[in-house]
Order: structure tokens, then C-alpha cells, then sequence
């Protein structure tokens, strides 16, 4: 009995030294990875639609968006938030920000897994570029029907990215204007 | 003499890969690019040297109950230490490495030489078999990856190395190219061994 | 009995029978020469052209391969040639030349020589070539699909009575009635958000109903009998398959029960699921299913390979049943149109263990 206390003992002694450790590091690095990863947002937001304010609003399924504002004369320059759904190995999150129109200004993939050379095609800019200037009846790709041409080899990822932006688009389309009434 | 030896017992001899068939998950996984086999290569010889110097420091005071679960703690602690220094200062390897990073804990070639190496000799020879383990490791990764990134993407290390009229193989950069060119490079390191 | 005869002792088997490896597969190949000559009338040289240039680098590859193994060179019998062949009947006429001879190396190395050579691989060589260069190059083996002389692709060519407003709409929605293959079609309808998309565009009529009931009509059945469709080299007549078929089975080279049983599971399948989600199904539509895709190439050409099949002939009717299902399972659930030759390499792995169930008991042996 003694002598499994005793390595019990022992093993606390090393968890405990390791546990330790990781903690120092993890006060060292924390605050790195945040402000890295805020500062990558911010600069997507900024390259979606520049020299904008944004504000941080969230809606009432609990979506964050922001709304961009021109600083000088306090107009409504558009909203930039971020779409997620599952695609075909991951979920793929892509930032988009679009006009007060609710037409698509430009679209950035933010995180994604998808099968090398095919899915993750999606994150090359002649994939993202076409979206500009679509309005939401435009986002079904075109085996759907719509003006999304997909990727070659890549239908379901293409497919859930344009699916992801419709469903968000027309979410915050519908809080925007709860958002006008009151 | 013997430390040369240990040295260099890992990049053909003791191959972690080839010869001794360790560690094949992350072999498989991350083996889609060279850039991506380097940062695997260079984060698992990283916590190989960490954790055998350690374990073979600490081989004195570890009653022998309980020093796998004592190795597993060493191991996972610089494996998270990596993880987080990665995620801070090289994102962009850390995303494309993904969940591969935390598996280093399970990789079986730091266990292994744990268990087979370092807790039976002293420190230097600790540090020059894990040096020379965490070579072999990246340098056949590398030499998957190479295959598997010309022939799937047609680049190496993110430069054009073929023709833009070339169509990449892209089964090279799937799951089954990575058992196939494993295979062939298997069959291949087989036929020179039988040679000498 | 005469004095200079001697008593031979030797091993079993006793029974010669006059049947070679070269002699069954010169005839299978032979069996095939219907399909690539209504292949050739339909599209033209490039597809003999295609199939020829598969089968010689198939052969061609074995020679080097079996030169370096230092083992006497065997490409004469046709196994070789007949894996290349099927091979490029896996492909569309308008494929680029570069694809079958890769997938002719790739079937003969890795598919068969690295295992040992002919009788020792575990997976038919020419669907693992396919599969390869499915997973290589998709859009070079599904896109660009060729026409057959004077029809629409997917079979369908009397659109106007199907829907006289058909050109109103969306150029791409006209794209995908018209073109590719009518296993392609029919995915396509079988997604209720494109089909709602048509029917709107049709001004509220079914549309997607009718183009649907459309490829299980007496016309395109008959196209996709004698092959006026767009599809792979190889698939593009029934008719021709079954001649070759016939041949083979008169000959007693291929046997019944795989071919048969897989068929019939992909028959009756079809026709309690194969109808558009919402609405009934049809009792053509059994056989839009069996006349369409690979199924008649691939039950009777490929699922009958000697070394990758079952040897018992319960162990037959399990892999035919096991084909059917899951070519059906890939057609209406799963991500591609035509799913013949992922449920043929399937089945070819579990061949080992479908031996294993069947094993004849010992004759006098009490069953357990």
C-alpha cells in the first residue's frame, strides 16, 4: 500500500513540474495567438471592404457581424461576417463582406480542411473573385441553377460555400431590418 | 566512435520509417507537401531530443511501474510546448499541420526510443540517438513528400518544378498516394539493402 | 491394351481439360470486339485508336516488367492486353491520349505485377487502373464527354415532346438535359433543390418529373440499347456487350451466376428505389438502370475475372448480390452517377473471406 502511494506520489511530482511548465508557456504565447488572430480578422475585414469603422454586433441566433461605417461621413458602407458550413471533410469558414445592398463585395475563405487539390481549391482568388457583385438569388452554384461556377472535381465544397453565404446573408439580411422597424 | 555510430544509425540502418516502421500515422497524414514534412520532421526531432534527454536524466529516479505513464507526461508536455509556440509564431504551419501536432504524443518512434534508448543509456548518447532518429524521420518525409508534392501538385517546396502544361497526379497528394509511394520507397530501400 | 503403354502415377488432378490462360482470355477479348466496333462506328477512330493504344501499353508494360523480374515473359497469353483493353473501355472517346496508356502502366504495375503477376492480384487490374485515374484526373475522365454521331448525349433526343418550353431554361439547367450521360441526368433530378429549380424556371409545371419519366421511355431505352448514347467506350451499346456475352457463356468461359445475380439485384433494386424522391416509380425504370453506365461491361466482363472472384457457387451469388447492391447504393446515394466499378473492387476484396463462408465441407465430414 505504502509503495503505490509512493508512485503515486512520484507521478504527481512529475505532472505537477510539467503542469507548471505549460503554464508559463501558455501565459507567454496566449496573448501572442490572440492578437495574431484578431489582427488576421481584422485585416480580411479591412481587404473586404477598406477605409471602413467597424462595429461588432451579434445577432439573435448568437452570429457576430460587423457593421462598416466610413469614418468621415458616418454612411453605411456595408457588413462583413463569417459563414461556416460542413463541406466535404471539414467545416469551411469564409469571411464575406457585403454591401447595404446585400450584394456580395468580395469573399475570403478563412479556414478550411478540405481534400488537397480539389476543396481546397476554394481558397485560390479565381474562385473567390467571381462572387463579387452577386446578390443572393446569384449564390446557388451552377449545377443548382445559379451563377457560382464550382470548382472541377469539387461540387460539394463549392456548393456549401455558396450555400453557407446565401443561409448567412439572408440571416442578417432579416436582423438588419428588425434592426431598421425598432 | 560509438556516438558517430548512433548518430548515424538512423538515416539508413535503423531508418525510423523504412527499416524500423514506426510512427506511419503522421508519415501518411502530413507527407502531402515538402513544407509540411519539414515542420513535422523538425517539431517530432524536436521533442525526440527533449524528451530523451530528459528521460534518460531522470532514468534513476523513475521506479520502473510506472515510467511509461512518466514518459507520456515528458512527452506531451513539450509536445503541447510546441503546439503553442507554434500556433504563435508560425500559424501558417500550425494550420496546415493541424491536429497532426497533439499526435506527435502517440508517435510511436518517441516512445520507442524512449523506452528502447534512452532509458538504458546516458545522456549524450541519449542526444545523439535522437538527433540521429529525428534526421532519419524528416529526411523520409521529405523524400515521400518530394515525390508526392511533384507528382500531385507539380511544385516542390511551393516552387513550379514541372511544365504548366503537366496535370498533376492528384492521387499523389490523397490518402492512397501516400500507401503507394510508402510501398514503392519501401521496396526500394529492401532492394539496396539486399545488394550490399 | 497395348504393351508399350506404361501405368502413369502422378498427383491430382487427374481431368485435363483442353482450357489454357491463353485460350480464355484471346476469347474474352475476342467477345469484346462487337463493342469496340460499335464503339468505333458510333464515335469514330479515336475510340480504337484509345482502346488499341491502352491495350498495347498494357502489354508492352508487362514485357518490361517481367524482364526486370527475370521471369519468363508471359504477355502472349492476353491477360495483358485484355487489362488494357477494358481499361480504355473504361474511358470516354474524348479523353486525351496520355490517359490510357498511364492507366494501362499503373493497372499492370501496381494492380498486378507488384503482387506476383497474373492469378496472384487481389483486385481486378483494369478497375484499379480506373480507379486511379478517377481519383488522378476527374475532370479529364467525367468531363468533356463526346457525343455519338447525330444524338444527344444523354439519350434523350425527343426533348420536344418531353417539354416543348425546355429552352427557356437556364442555359445551364439546358446544358445538363441535353448533354453528358443519363446517369449523369438522372443524379442530377434525383436532387430535389435542382429539380425545384427547373420546375420553377418551367413555370410551375414538373418538369423535373417529366425529364425524368423522359429517360425511361420506349426511345431512350432503345437508344441505350443499341448505343446511341454518350458514356464510356465500352458501355456503349447493350447489344454489342450481350453478343459478346452470349459467346462467352456458349463457350463456357464465363459462368452464370455472378453476372445474372448481379444484374437482377440492381434490377429489383432499382425498381423499388430508383423513382425521384416524392413521386412513383416506373416499371421502365428497372431497365434505364441495367441498360445504362458500365453494368452490362462490368457484370459480365469484369466481376467474371478468374483470380478476383469467388470459387464456390454460393460464394458467386453472394458477389453478384453484393455488386448489385452497392453499384445501386453508389447510384442513388452516393456522390457519383455510376457506381459499377467501385462495387466490383469492393467485392474483389472480399472475395478472400466470401471463399472462407463457402468452403464445401469435406466430403463424409459431419457439418458442425
Amino acid at each position: 500500500m505504502k509503495y503505490y502511494l509512493k508512485l503515486g506520489f512520484i507521478l504527481f511530482v512529475f505532472c505537477a513540474i510539467a503542469s507548471g511548465i505549460l503554464a508559463y508557456i501558455n501565459t507567454l504565447t496566449a496573448p501572442v495567438i490572440a492578437e495574431r488572430k484578431a489582427r488576421e480578422e481584422e485585416e480580411t475585414r479591412n481587404s473586404l471592404i477598406p477605409n471602413a469603422d467597424f462595429e461588432q454586433k451579434v445577432t439573435d441566433q448568437g452570429m457576430i457581424y460587423y457593421v462598416a461605417k466610413d469614418p468621415a461621413k458616418d454612411e453605411l458602407l456595408g457588413y462583413t461576417f463569417i459563414a461556416a458550413d460542413v463541406g466535404y471533410s471539414s467545416t469551411v469558414q469564409t469571411m464575406v463582406g457585403v454591401d447595404p445592398e446585400f450584394e456580395v463585395l468580395g469573399i475570403q475563405v478563412v479556414d478550411q480542411a478540405e481534400t488537397p487539390g480539389l476543396g481546397a481549391n476554394c481558397t485560390s482568388p479565381s474562385f473567390a473573385s467571381q462572387f463579387s457583385g452577386m446578390s443572393i438569388n446569384d449564390l446557388y452554384v451552377d449545377k443548382d441553377g445559379g451563377e457560382v461556377a464550382s470548382l472541377s472535381g469539387a461540387t460539394i465544397t463549392s456548393r456549401c460555400i455558396t450555400n453557407s453565404l446565401r443561409e448567412s446573408i439572408l440571416d442578417v439580411q432579416d436582423e438588419d431590418q428588425i434592426g431598421g422597424e425598432q | 566512435m560509438t556516438f558517430i555510430k548512433e548518430l548515424t544509425k538512423g538515416l539508413i540502418k535503423d531508418n525510423p520509417i523504412f527499416v524500423l516502421v514506426l510512427g506511419l500515422c503522421p508519415t501518411l497524414a502530413v507527407t502531402t507537401s515538402v513544407i509540411n514534412a519539414l515542420g513535422m520532421g523538425s517539431a517530432a526531432t524536436f521533442v525526440l531530443l527533449c524528451s530523451n534527454i530528459i528521460i534518460s536524466m531522470i532514468k534513476g529516479i523513475t521506479p520502473s511501474k510506472i515510467r511509461i505513464p512518466v514518459y507520456i507526461v515528458v512527452i506531451a508536455s513539450f509536445v503541447t510546448i510546441v503546439d503553442m509556440v507554434m500556433a504563435a509564431y508560425l500559424p501558417d504551419l500550425h494550420k496546415s499541420l493541424g491536429l497532426f501536432i497533439p499526435l506527435i504524443v502517440v508517435n510511436c518512434i518517441i516512445l520507442g526510443r524512449a523506452e528502447a534508448f534512452a532509458s538504458k543509456n546516458n545522456v549524450i548518447m541519449s542526444i545523439a540517438d535522437a538527433i540521429g532518429m529525428g534526421l532519419g524521420f524528416t529526411l523520409s518525409l521529405t523524400l515521400i513528400a518530394t515525390f508526392r508534392e511533384i507528382l500531385g501538385a507539380g511544385t516542390w517546396l511551393g516552387m513550379r518544378v514541372t511544365p504548366m502544361s503537366y496535370d498533376p497526379m492528384l492521387i499523389a497528394i490523397l490518402a492512397p498516394g501516400a500507401f503507394i509511394t510508402l510501398g514503392f520507397l519501401m521496396a526500394l530501400m529492401n532492394m539496396i539493402k539486399e545488394k550490399k | 491394351m497395348n504393351k508399350n503403354d506404361k501405368l502413369i502415377v502422378s498427383p491430382a488432378p487427374h481431368v485435363h481439360d483442353k482450357t489454357t490462360v491463353k485460350n480464355v482470355m484471346w476469347n474474352v477479348v475476342l467477345a469484346l470486339v462487337p463493342a469496340l466496333i460499335f464503339a468505333t462506328y458510333y464515335w469514330g477512330l479515336r475510340a480504337l485508336l484509345l482502346s488499341l493504344t491502352g491495350a498495347v501499353t498494357a502489354v508492352v508494360c508487362e514485357a518490361i516488367i517481367q524482364k526486370l523480374r527475370k521471369v519468363p515473359i508471359t504477355v502472349n497469353d492476353g491477360s495483358a492486353f485484355l487489362t488494357g483493353l477494358l481499361l480504355a473501355f473504361n474511358i470516354h472517346a474524348g479523353a486525351p491520349i496520355w490517359l490510357p496508356i498511364i492507366g494501362a502502366v499503373f493497372a499492370i504495375t501496381v494492380g498486378k505485377q507488384v503482387f506476383g503477376g497474373l492469378g496472384n492480384n487481389p483486385v481486378n487490374p483494369a478497375l484499379l487502373g480506373r480507379a486511379f485515374l478517377m481519383a488522378s484526373w476527374p475532370t479529364h475522365m467525367t468531363g468533356g464527354w463526346v457525343a455519338v454521331k447525330g444524338a444527344a448525349m444523354s439519350g434523350i433526343n425527343n426533348l420536344s415532346h418531353i417539354a416543348t418550353n425546355l429552352e427557356q431554361l437556364s442555359p445551364k439547367a439546358y446544358e445538363l438535359v441535353t448533354s453528358a450521360t443519363p446517369l449523369n441526368v438522372a443524379k442530377s433530378l434525383r436532387d430535389s433543390s435542382f429539380i425545384a429549380e427547373i420546375n420553377a424556371q418551367a413555370g410551375g409545371i414538373d418538369l423535373g418529373g417529366r425529364i425524368f419519366t423522359g429517360l425511361t421511355e420506349m426511345e431512350t431505352l432503345k437508344s441505350l440499347f443499341w448505343g446511341n448514347i454518350g458514356g464510356c467506350i465500352g458501355e456503349v451499346s447493350v447489344f454489342a456487350l450481350l453478343l459478346g456475352a452470349a459467346y462467352l457463356l456458349y463457350k463456357n468461359i464465363i459462368e452464370w451466376r455472378i453476372p445474372l445475380f448481379f444484374i437482377g439485384t440492381v434490377f429489383v433494386l432499382s425498381f423499388i428505389f430508383g423513382g425521384l424522391p416524392g413521386s412513383g416509380t416506373s416499371v421502365m425504370l428497372p431497365f434505364f438502370h441495367i441498360f445504362s453506365g458500365g453494368l452490362m461491361l462490368g457484370a459480365f466482363f469484369m466481376a467474371t475475372d478468374y483470380t478476383t472472384t469467388p470459387l464456390t457457387k454460393q460464394g458467386r451469388i453472394i458477389f453478384g448480390i453484393g455488386c448489385g447492391l452497392l453499384t445501386i447504393v453508389i447510384r442513388l446515394v452516393g456522390g457519383y452517377p455510376e457506381g459499377v466499378s467501385y462495387s466490383i473492387l469492393f467485392m474483389n476484396v472480399m472475395t478472400p473471406l466470401i471463399d472462407r463462408l463457402t468452403r464445401p465441407k469435406a466430403f463424409g465430414r459431419v457439418k458442425k
